[in-house]
C-alpha cells in the first residue's frame, strides 16, 4: 500500500441525543441538512476538495441509514484505488473487542488501519458540524510549526465561550491549557473538534492513554491534556469563516435558515468548493399556480401549491393548496395537506400533516412561555385539526383533533 | 447469469435535422428536456428500468455533448463489468463511415450486436419523451412468440414533417401493414422502439447491407410482414414525438399537466439523469413564481409565469418571464421581460431588454448568445 501523506479519521458513531426524534433512527451525521445535503457531505466534501483522498469513517449508533448513504465514496470522488472512504464499526478480534468508549478509544481501535497507510499526518474530524474548510492550509501551518498536534479554533463571544472547550494560548498561537466549557473563561478560541497530530505523536498517545483504566478515552478530556503535561507543542489553528455546530434542535434549525440569510457566508454554490451529496432521481420541482413562494430554498422532487415563506424544502416535498409554511425546515418525502400551518417546526421525512392541523407557534404570540422549535419525528401522521404549540418533540402520530 | 439476456441500441443522432436550431450543436438524444434532462435520459431510464444491463449508443456527427452527458453511464448504473455502456462513433473501424440511414447505423453497431451475447435487442430513437414499460413490452414479444414487435402509440396526432410509421393491426395485434405517409386523422403510430432477437437482427442486417437498403423499418421490416411475426405493443401512456421547435415546446409545456408528470415519472420506473452537484433553488424576497417547473441550482427573484426553467438559470428582480423555455444557465437581467421565448443554454439577456414571440412563432435565443 502506498504511503499517504495524511489520512482523516471521521467520527460519526455519535447519536446525537439532543437531536431527540431526528436521531431516533439515524446517526447524527446522517441528519438532512440544507435541502439536499446530509450533515457528512461537509466533512466529506471539505476532505475531497483538500486532497484528502483517504477518509475512515468510524460508525457506531444506528449506522444502517449512514453506510447506505456512504456506500462506495462515488458521490464524493472517494472512490479511490488505494485510499477512498472505509466505513470502520467496532469489531471483534481473537481477544474479543469493544464499543467505541471514546472519540480515542475509537481511533485506538483502528491503529491498524492507519497503518496500513502509514501517514504522517493523521485529521480527525467530526460528522457533527456545517462549515466549509480548507484543510490543507490547516495542514501546512501544522507542518511549518512542527507542532505535535494543531487544533483548529474559531473566535466566539465571551459570553458563548463558557459553552465550549476554550484554548488558552500564548501570543504565538502555542496551546498552553485547553479547558473544557469553563464558568470563567480566560480566552474566546473555541475548539471546533478538528485535530491535525503527528501520527507517532498520536499512536504513542492514544496507546498510553489505553493503559489508564480511568480515562474515558477522550480527545478533549484526556489525549490534549496528556500532551500538554509532557511539554508537547500544541498551536491553534485559526478559522473566520462560517461553522456551526447543529448538535441541538435550535442550532439545526438556524444552520438551515442561515442559508437564506443574505448577511451569512455559506454560499453552497460555490463551484470552486463544492458541497457533494448522494443525489435520487426525482423529477423538477413544479411550482403551481396556487403557489406563493418567497424566500426559500426548494429542490427536485417538490410539487407546491401553498404558500411557502423563509423555509428549506427537501426532496420529494409535497405541499396543498391553502397551506402556509413559515419558517420551517420541511424533510424529504413530508406532505403537508390543505389547509395545514406550520411554522417553525422541522418536519422529518415521510411525516405527513393532515387537513387544517397547525404545528409551532410565532415566538412573538406564543401561547407557551417556553418558546421553541417544534418538531415532528419522520413517518409520523399529524391527524386532521390537530394543534401541536411550540416547544414540542412529537415521537408519536397525532390523533384527529388532538391538541398537544 | 453472466451474459445480459436484453441489450439496448440507440440512435443518438435519428431525425436530428427536425429540431434545426435545438441540434445545430448537439445531437437528438442531447438534447435538453424538462428543466434537467436530456432526451436519451429517458430512453437509457425506459432501457435500464427494464433490466437492459448493456447499451450501445450509435452516434454520427456532433456528439460531444452526449459523450459529456452519458460519461461512463454511471448515472444509469450503466458502469458495469457485464455489459455497461458502448459509444459506437463514426470511424471506428475500417468500412465503418458516417451512416446516413439506420441500416448503416446498424452496421456499424455490428460488433457489439455480435459481442453482447443477448437474446434480445430493443432498437430506439431518441425523439419520443415517453417512460415506456419495455419490460412489459418484453414480454409480450415472448408470448406472442414475436421475431419483431414494434411499439406504437394508439390515435397519435399526426406530426407535420415527421416519417410516419402508420400500423395495421388485426385483432391479435399483429402487424398486417405499414405505412409511411398519413393524413390527418388519429393512428396507430410507432414511436420508434423496436425488440427483435439479436440473430434475427443480425442475419436481416447482413441482407439488408448486401442488398443496399438504407431504411430498417421502411425496407426490411415492413417488406417482411407475411415471412416475419410482427407485432404491435401499445403504450398507453404519455409520449411527446418532437419534429420541430414548435412541437418541442409543446411537448415541454405538457410537463405542467399533474397526470402528465405522474406518467412520465412514474416513481417505480424513475427517469435518471446526469447529477451535477448543485444546491437547491433559491426564491428570492421578490420571487413571483406560479405553474412552471424549474430545475435545482436556479436563484429566482422575479416573476415566472407558465414556464420551463432549467437548471442554473438566474432570473432578477423585475425581470417577467411568460410562457417560455429558459436552458441551463441562462441569466435574465432586472426588469427584462420574456414571453414565448425559448432561450438555449448559457444566454444572457440584458436588463430591461424586451423578447416576445408568439404562440405560433417562439423567439429563439441561441446557444451562448449575449442579448
Amino acid at each position: 500500500m502506498a504511503n499517504k501523506k495524511c489520512v482523516a479519521m471521521l467520527l460519526a458513531g455519535g447519536q446525537g441525543s439532543r437531536l431527540g426524534v431526528l436521531t431516533s433512527k439515524i446517526a447524527k451525521p446522517a441528519v438532512p441538512y440544507g435541502g439536499k445535503y446530509r450533515i457528512i457531505d461537509f466533512p466529506l466534501s471539505n476532505c475531497t476538495n483538500s486532497g484528502i483522498d483517504t477518509v475512515g469513517i468510524l460508525t457506531q449508533y444506528k449506522p444502517l441509514e449512514l453506510n447506505d448513504y456512504i456506500g462506495s465514496g462515488k458521490p464524493w470522488d472517494l472512490n479511490r484505488t488505494g485510499g477512498g472512504v472505509h466505513i470502520l464499526p467496532p469489531y471483534h478480534g481473537q481477544k474479543g473487542g469493544n464499543w467505541y468508549k471514546g472519540t480515542a478509544n475509537a481511533i485506538y481501535q483502528n491503529l491498524e488501519f492507519i497503518e496500513r497507510y502509514n501517514p504522517e499526518y493523521v485529521l480527525i474530524l467530526s460528522g457533527d458540524h456545517i462549515y466549509k474548510m480548507d484543510y490543507s492550509l490547516m495542514l501546512e501551518s501544522h507542518i511549518e510549526s512542527g507542532a505535535a498536534c494543531t487544533i483548529a479554533v474559531l473566535e466566539v463571544s465571551m459570553e458563548e465561550a463558557s459553552r465550549f472547550g476554550i484554548m488558552n494560548t500564548k501570543e504565538d498561537g502555542t496551546i498552553y491549557e485547553f479547558e473544557e466549557k469553563p464558568k470563567n473563561p480566560k480566552s474566546n478560541l473555541a475548539s471546533m473538534g478538528i485535530y491535525i497530530f503527528d501520527w507517532k505523536k498520536l499512536k504513542y498517545y492514544l496507546t498510553e492513554d489505553e493503559k489508564n483504566p480511568e480515562s474515558s478515552n477522550d480527545f478533549g478530556k484526556n489525549i490534549i491534556p496528556s500532551m500538554l503535561g509532557n511539554g508537547e507543542l500544541l498551536k491553534v489553528y485559526r478559522f473566520a469563516d462560517y461553522w456551526k455546530d447543529v448538535g441541538t434542535v435550535d442550532s439545526l434549525w438556524e444552520a438551515n435558515l442561515d442559508l437564506l440569510n443574505p448577511k451569512i457566508d455559506l454560499n453552497l454554490g460555490d463551484k470552486d468548493w463544492r458541497i457533494y451529496s448522494r443525489n435520487e432521481a426525482a423529477p423538477p420541482q413544479y411550482i403551481s399556480a396556487e403557489a406563493e413562494v418567497e424566500n426559500s430554498l426548494i429542490t427536485d422532487g417538490c410539487d407546491i401549491s401553498g404558500k411557502v415563506d423563509y423555509s428549506i424544502l427537501f426532496k420529494n416535498v409535497t405541499i396543498e393548496e391553502d397551506t402556509s409554511v413559515e419558517y420551517s425546515l420541511i424533510m424529504p418525502g413530508a406532505v403537508i395537506k390543505k389547509g395545514a400551518k406550520v411554522r417553525y417546526s422541522i418536519i422529518a421525512e415521510n411525516a405527513v400533516v393532515e387537513e387544517n392541523a397547525q404545528i409551532g407557534e410565532d415566538p412573538q404570540n406564543a401561547e407557551t412561555a417556553n418558546w421553541g422549535i417544534t418538531v415532528v419525528g419522520d413517518n409520523l401522521t399529524v391527524g386532521k385539526n390537530a394543534k401541536i404549540s411550540a416547544n414540542k418533540m412529537i415521537v408519536e402520530d397525532v390523533k384527529e383533533g388532538e391538541e398537544v | 447469469m453472466k451474459r445480459t439476456t436484453v441489450s439496448g441500441l440507440i440512435f443518438a443522432n435519428a431525425d436530428d435535422g427536425k429540431l434545426k436550431k435545438l441540434t445545430a450543436n448537439r445531437s437528438m438524444a442531447s438534447v435538453p428536456f424538462g428543466a434537467r434532462y436530456r432526451m436519451i435520459d429517458f430512453t437509457l431510464s425506459n432501457l435500464v428500468n427494464a433490466g437492459v444491463n448493456s447499451v450501445g449508443i450509435v452516434t454520427k456527427e456532433n456528439y460531444r455533448s452526449l459523450m459529456d452527458h452519458v460519461g461512463s453511464g454511471v448515472y444509469w448504473d450503466l458502469d458495469r463489468k457485464n455489459g455497461g455502456l458502448y459509444i459506437i462513433p463514426p470511424y471506428s473501424k475500417k468500412g465503418i463511415k458516417k451512416y446516413t440511414g439506420s441500416i448503416s447505423g446498424l452496421n456499424a453497431a455490428m460488433d457489439f450486436i455480435d459481442r453482447c451475447g443477448s437474446e434480445y435487442i430493443v432498437l430506439c430513437s431518441p425523439h419520443a419523451i415517453a417512460n415506456i414499460d419495455i419490460s412489459a413490452a418484453l414480454d409480450f414479444h415472448k408470448e406472442k412468440n414475436a421475431d419483431v414487435t414494434v411499439i406504437y402509440k394508439n390515435d397519435y396526432p399526426p406530426q407535420e414533417s415527421y416519417e410516419k410509421i402508420i400500423l395495421s393491426l388485426d385483432g391479435e395485434q399483429k402487424i398486417t401493414k405499414m405505412t409511411f405517409t398519413a393524413g390527418k386523422e388519429k393512428v396507430p403510430f410507432g414511436i420508434g422502439v423496436t425488440i427483435i432477437g439479436r440473430k434475427l437482427l443480425m442475419k436481416l442486417i447482413d441482407e439488408a447491407v448486401d442488398g443496399d437498403l438504407v431504411n430498417f423499418t421502411r425496407d426490411v421490416i415492413s417488406k417482411k410482414l407475411k415471412t416475419l411475426n410482427v407485432y404491435g405493443f401499445e403504450h398507453t401512456e404519455f409520449i411527446a414525438v418532437m419534429d420541430n421547435t414548435h412541437t418541442y415546446y409543446q411537448a415541454s409545456m405538457a410537463l405542467l399537466n399533474r397526470d402528465v408528470r405522474k406518467q412520465l415519472f412514474n416513481p417505480e420506473r424513475p427517469i435518471f439523469t446526469k447529477v451535477r452537484d448543485s444546491m437547491p433553488t433559491r426564491y428570492g424576497t421578490k420571487a413571483d413564481v406560479t405553474d412552471s417547473i424549474i430545475g435545482d441550482d436556479c436563484v429566482i427573484d422575479g416573476t415566472v409565469k407558465n414556464s420551463i426553467i432549467f437548471r442554473g438559470v438566474k432570473i432578477e428582480k423585475g425581470a417577467v418571464v411568460e410562457n417560455c423555455i429558459l436552458m441551463q444557465e441562462t441569466k435574465v437581467g432586472e426588469n427584462a421581460e420574456l414571453n414565448n421565448v425559448i432561450a438555449d443554454k448559457n444566454t444572457v439577456i440584458g436588463a430591461k431588454m424586451v423578447l416576445k414571440g408568439t404562440e405560433q412563432r417562439h423567439c429563439f435565443v441561441e446557444k451562448n448568445q449575449v442579448l
